[in-house]
């Protein structure tokens, strides 16, 4: 008897901290006659402070919404949500990787925000939206796109023109890879064009085409292919002209020697290849301006930047977190409009000032007054060289990631990635890794992966 | 004999007295096992059986197909178990070979012993992402330090953490040059071997290697049967180097289990499959465990033991 008593005590200590842990507060009640929302963030509890300081400037501006922001680490953040999901406890609405938008339009839990911007505004370009089956659920917070960097000092040194700002004077693939054997050099001085050019002691590569898997997508879509058909319902990664095009971007190091060799592992590629002056060249996100070339550029770094080359088509992708809301909120209207507040280029402006984002709305882009606004001052290149070379380019050229109109691209890339890394070693080449695990691929882009 | 209530002796409530103390101070593991060891384990076991995650925001009982997909179907799961094992056994063995020689130098009477003894140690607490990426630049195939030196004697590049067959040896290296805290118990191992059975030895004219295979190796096998335990569960349960330099690739040449868990959770968000593969790492890790544990009597010597 005893013995059950003490079990019995056990098992009440026991369930105290479960009933602590259960413990749930209800989301949107009102108070005071104002409608207070949750907007998750993924951050540090001192950065959802900082994000509060910009949501009290929103509460302070209208007397109807009052927003609070719920911190959750950067780790857990999409594993935490998904058990909010299932105990009906979302936010009204959340910070949102790219890749996980669409999987969370599948589960039902985003809401249409087709009526977010009405008809008279100016609107966030068309490539910034995430669409699942053809309605818009997501715009993205800040644009991206992927351009062509390249170092004046040493297309100088080797007497090399520098590479186009102009998208209508685009490089072809072929000029882009003659322009880089002639600025590969070996350590006696040799370029690679050279007889006595050696490729196993070379000191300054001419590029370094990124290799991070999504990044790779530019140069399907480039060579007329892609990851996928054009609205996303199959995968052609098979193509011929896609194999190919990866193809072209292995043989940089393994058949012309211009391009270090690469895993396409780690996202540092600006660093490894411009700022470490091991490269002449190298393509990646419009974001390093900010991040990194800023502070190099201060330290005695003279870059440039320019479209990216072209194998079929002039083309280059954008992508961009996105805010959403929730399709468990009871206060959708309330939730989109202190997104788009909280969208508004001013909301962010030190992120756009020092070159980290571009803005979203169009008006920044087609107004010369905003475009001057925004990236006429000493953190971007040359005014004129940065307006062709990526407003216009953005504008005119970008095509949205897969992730805007695709699910399950994480496993999809991670599969892909995987197979890559026996090309560009030249373990195997493009067709015979892809063809051999396209079933494989097929069932990662189907959710099975 | 004096009968208490409820017809015991002294003996028998005595007993009960400290048995019910004993539990009472038991109360705070038991409830911190129970919390964050069973059943979370037990929780892993059973949503393992569940798909829960990407396409299934509430949990959908799928019986074993988790694990038929584990076995059947997964492009990475089949290497992941290979990689992990050849992986395990390379850093395990080189540590422990690293470590025991490095321990017995360490033994001897050198000069400046406590500095080299903290030298060796010291691998052991850098922040491990810190000792990564740095090895990571000698590792650099283009213009690390290491292939700096081949191509300044002449020889051809290595390309070691890029390429699929170098990765694993690459990796192991750096584990065993980290295994700094075995050294520090094989050093407290070899300061009990009695100083007498070396005596005894010499005096029999045994020379220094016959004196480490048949004096020193067999007094430190308990010491050794410990280290290999430790080293083998922590190498089991590889991760950062996958996470910090090569995302479980090239190819999937160092996709390891942890990793690849870590992956399919938090990256993916298949929260009920990752909790199957969880399980069989449990499993697998559990049968090596065993192993080990089954062929130590035959090579473990315990001072005093009659065998």
């Amino acid at each position: 008897m005893k013995k059950k008593r003490l079990l019995a005590l056990l098992l009440c200590v026991m369930m105290v901290p479960c009933l602590m842990a259960g413990g749930s507060k209800e989301a949107g009640q009102a108070e005071n006659g104002r409608v207070k929302i949750i907007y998750s963030f993924w951050g540090t509890p001192d950065e959802g402070a900082a994000v509060q300081g910009v949501a009290d400037k929103f509460n302070a501006s209208q007397d109807r919404i009052d927003v609070e922001i719920m911190a959750i680490p950067h780790d857990n953040y999409i594993t935490k949500l998904n058990t909010m999901a299932t105990a009906r406890e979302l936010p009204d609405c959340g910070i949102m990787s790219e890749a996980a938008v669409l999987q969370f339009a599948e589960n039902g839990l985003l809401y249409d925000v087709s009526k977010m911007y009405d008809a008279g505004e100016s609107k966030p370009l068309e490539s910034l939206t995430f669409k699942y089956q053809g309605n818009p659920v997501a715009y993205s917070t800040a644009n991206e796109i992927l351009l062509l960097y390249y170092n004046k000092d040493m297309f100088d040194a080797a007497g090399v023109e520098y590479p186009p700002v102009n998208a209508e004077d685009a490089w072809t693939w072929d000029e882009f890879v003659e322009t880089a054997k002639l600025l590969t050099l070996d350590a006696r001085g040799n370029n690679a064009k050279s007889p006595n050019f050696d490729p196993n002691t070379v000191v300054q590569y001419g590029c370094m085409v990124e290799n991070l898997t999504w990044q790779l997508e530019v140069w399907c879509l480039s060579n007329g292919s892609g990851f996928y058909n054009e609205n996303g319902s199959k995968v052609t990664i098979n193509d011929p002209a896609s194999m190919e095009a990866l193809q072209k971007i292995a043989d940089l190091h393994l058949v012309h020697h211009v391009a270090p060799l690469s895993a396409g592992l780690t996202d540092d590629g600006v660093q490894r290849s411009l700022i470490a002056g091991t490269c002449a060249m190298t393509t990646n996100g419009q974001w390093n301006i900010g991040t990194c070339l800023a502070s190099a550029r201060d330290e005695g770094l003279n870059y440039g930047v320019a479209v990216l080359p072209y194998m079929k088509e002039v083309v280059t992708i954008n992508t961009g977190g996105p805010n959403v809301v929730f399709s468990q909120t009871k206060h959708a209207a309330e939730a989109m409009e202190w997104i788009k507040w909280y969208s508004r280029e001013e909301n962010s402006w030190g992120l756009i000032e020092t070159g980290i984002w571009m803005p979203i709305l169009e008006k920044w882009y087609t107004d010369e007054e905003f475009t001057r606004k925004w990236a006429g001052n000493p953190n971007f290149p040359p005014y004129d060289e940065y307006k062709s070379a990526v407003v216009d380019f953005a504008v005119d050229y970008a095509r949205p990631a897969s992730w805007y109109y695709v699910n399950n691209t994480v496993d999809f890339n991670a599969l892909l990635g995987s197979l890559l890394g026996e090309v560009w070693t030249g373990n195997k080449t493009a067709k015979e890794a892809i063809t051999g695990s396209y079933d494989a691929l097929v069932a990662a882009y189907n959710g099975n992966g | 004999m004096r009968i208490f209530p409820g017809g015991k002796t002294l003996k028998e409530a005595i007993r009960k007295a400290e048995s019910r103390t004993a539990y009472l101070c038991l109360i705070p593991s038991i409830i911190g096992l129970v919390f964050i060891t069973y059943l979370p384990l037990l929780s892993v076991f059973i949503l393992g059986f569940f798909k829960f995650g990407k396409g299934a925001p509430t949990p959908v009982f799928v019986g074993l197909e988790n694990y038929i997909r584990l076995f059947t179907s997964d492009p990475y799961f089949l290497d992941s178990i290979r990689v992990t094992v050849y992986f395990s056994v390379l850093a395990v063995i080189g540590s422990l070979i690293y470590s025991l020689f490095l321990a017995m130098l360490l033994n001897r009477k050198i000069p400046a012993r406590g500095f080299f003894r903290a030298v060796f140690y010291l691998p052991y607490v850098l922040p491990a992402m810190a000792v990564y990426i740095g090895w990571s630049w000698l590792y650099e195939s283009n213009f690390g330090l290491f292939n700096f030196i081949l191509s300044s004697f002449g020889l051809d590049k290595v390309r070691f953490i890029a390429d699929s067959h170098l990765v694993v040896p690459s990796l192991a290296v750096i584990s065993v040059w980290l295994s700094g805290n075995l050294i520090v118990i094989f050093l407290a191992g070899l300061q009990n071997v009695p100083r007498v059975y070396h005596d005894a030895a010499e005096i029999d004219g045994a020379n220094g290697w016959q004196r480490f295979r048949h004096v020193t190796i067999p007094c430190m096998t308990p010491i050794i049967f410990y280290n290999l335990l430790m080293a083998l569960i922590t190498n089991m349960q590889i991760v950062i180097p996958a996470i910090a330099l090569t995302n479980g690739g090239p190819g999937n040449a160092s996709c390891f289990l942890t990793y690849l868990m870590y992956r399919y959770a938090f990256i993916s968000n298949q929260l009920g499959y990752a909790c199957s593969i969880s399980f069989v790492f449990f499993i697998i890790i559990a049968v090596f465990t065993a192993i080990l544990f089954a062929t130590s009597k035959s090579w473990i010597f315990y001072e005093g033991d009659a065998n």
